[in-house]
């Protein structure tokens, strides 16, 4: 069937079908309509469905005969209405004998009209031209309609993305002013999503899900927007006053973002939200703003809290140098740098084989 | 089409403006078709199958024969068939068969008439 719509929608069909046992008939039909059609001539149903099943697309009529030798139009009629030939090519009963019999089952097999012989021919023409303009008319519509559909959906994809780009482009500058390059949202980004959908982590989400959750993470660290250069900048250790400001880009983070009414919205929100405002949480409840405990962490946190540790032990950063793969698996791995949930920590050696190529292009400084 | 021509069709009961307007007014096509009338094989079908008390064969052989003279119309002679068909239809066979006494003439009329003689 597919097919066949496909055929349909090239060309435009030109044939008139005449399906006639008797040569006078297809004659005269053929007279009346040759000027502005091609004519194709079937002598009875077994025949005409023939043509008509193996280019479907070249005709925009059926004309129809009922009593024919072979196959007779209503047996053809329930071969047409089976395929769902109807729908796309009109067929016409030309009858000496409308009877109530054959009639209603004409118009129950799907015919779009009946028209009695000896045909009058400016009759003919009149109503076939009609129904046959109809459906071009429709069909040309259908087209039109389904290419403004694709440019519509072209259009929100341009959306989505132009969104993205700019969720991404806030949290880069953002990382930026602490001396970043902006890669470190990016991986972040790649190792959730990776984790998702390569481990246990991302069992039972849809892709949806997956998506939202992996741009919200890019949103991670966006409350550093409201901590000083001093702060963000400084080489040495923080004092206790200062890292309890730099503490608060959680809470900053979580503000901001429930500030931009487009924000809340969008399906990823509720997760940027989240991640912004937990990502500093411990499994063990010593983390912080909230010191939530276990799975009172969303998982989404969890896996974002995990992969900024891993990031941040695997480069550079103003207060510290790059460690080697293996001191960063250490130090995860003896909880020097956070307490984790065991499960995610079972996940996350296991995908980490392919997470760390991630660092192995040479960055000069690495 | 010659007047006296047209008269000749005329008098057999053939509605000659009727029929070259199903014809488009294509004079030649209608001129070709009613020369194959007399070559028409459904008349002697039907004589035919009367002899042989065929019923079914005579009922096609009929209908068929009527729309020959519907689209050529041959006014006279379709009504006569048409007559026939609808006795035939409703289980009338002898009444139908019993037409033919009108039918024949009337036939030779119209082929002699097409036939130019």
């Amino acid at each position: 069937m597919d097919a066949i719509i496909q055929q349909m929608t090239g060309s435009e069909a030109e044939t008139i079908l005449i399906v006639d046992d008797d040569e006078f008939n297809r004659a005269i039909l053929d007279n009346i309509f040759s000027d502005q059609y091609a004519i194709e001539e079937a002598e009875n149903g077994r025949e005409g469905l023939e043509k008509l099943t193996a280019e479907p697309g070249r005709y925009c009529a059926v004309l129809l005969d009922v009593i024919m030798p072979e196959m007779d139009g209503l047996e053809m009629l329930r071969h047409l209405n089976a395929a769902g030939l109807q729908e796309h090519i009109p067929v016409f009963l030309i009858t000496a004998e409308a009877t109530g019999d054959t009639l209603q089952e004409a118009y129950r097999l799907g015919v779009m009209d009946v028209i009695l012989k000896p045909v009058v021919p400016y009759v003919v023409l009149r109503r076939i031209n009609s129904v046959v303009e109809l459906f071009r008319a429709r069909k040309r519509l259908g087209h039109r309609v389904e290419q403004q559909n694709i440019e519509l959906l072209q259009r929100a994809q341009k959306i989505i993305e132009l969104n993205q780009g700019m969720i991404e482009a806030l949290a880069t500058a953002i990382e930026f002013r602490g001396g970043d390059t902006g890669e470190h949202v990016q991986r972040i980004r790649d190792i959730t999503e990776f984790l998702l959908r390569n481990t246990e982590l991302g069992k039972g989400m849809s892709e949806e899900e997956i998506q939202n959750i992996s741009i919200a993470a890019i949103m991670h660290d966006v409350g550093k927007i409201a901590i000083s250069d001093q702060i963000l900048n400084k080489p040495g250790r923080l004092t206790a006053e200062e890292y309890e400001i730099m503490k608060s880009h959680t809470t900053q983070g979580a503000l901001l973002l429930e500030k931009i009414p487009q924000l809340r919205e969008n399906g990823f929100y509720h997760y940027a939200y989240d991640i912004a405002l937990h990502h500093h949480e411990r499994w063990d409840g010593r983390g912080y703003p909230d010191g939530l405990k276990g799975d009172e962490i969303s998982p989404w946190a969890q896996i974002v809290s995990l992969a900024d540790v891993y990031d941040a032990l695997s480069c550079k950063r103003v207060y510290k140098n790059a460690f080697p793969r293996e001191t960063v698996l250490t130090m995860i791995r003896e909880g020097q740098c956070g307490i984790f949930n065991p499960k995610l920590l079972e996940c996350f050696f296991q995908a980490e084989e392919t997470l760390c190529h991630l660092y192995d292009v040479p960055e000069g400084e690495h | 089409m010659d007047a006296a021509k047209r008269q000749r069709l005329a008098d057999a009961g053939i509605d000659v403006d009727s029929a070259l307007e199903r014809f488009m007014g294509n004079e030649k096509l209608l001129d070709k078709f009613l020369g194959k009338f007399p070559a028409d094989q459904n008349y002697a079908k039907l004589v035919e199958a009367i002899a042989a008390g065929d019923n079914d064969a005579a009922l096609t052989a009929s209908h068929t024969l009527k729309g020959v003279c519907g689209n050529l119309s041959m006014t006279a002679l379709f009504e006569l068939v048409n007559g026939q068909l609808a006795a035939m239809r409703a289980g009338q066979w002898e009444k139908a068969f019993a037409m033919m006494d009108e039918i024949t003439p009337l036939y030779e009329r119209v082929v002699a008439a097409v036939s130019g003689q």
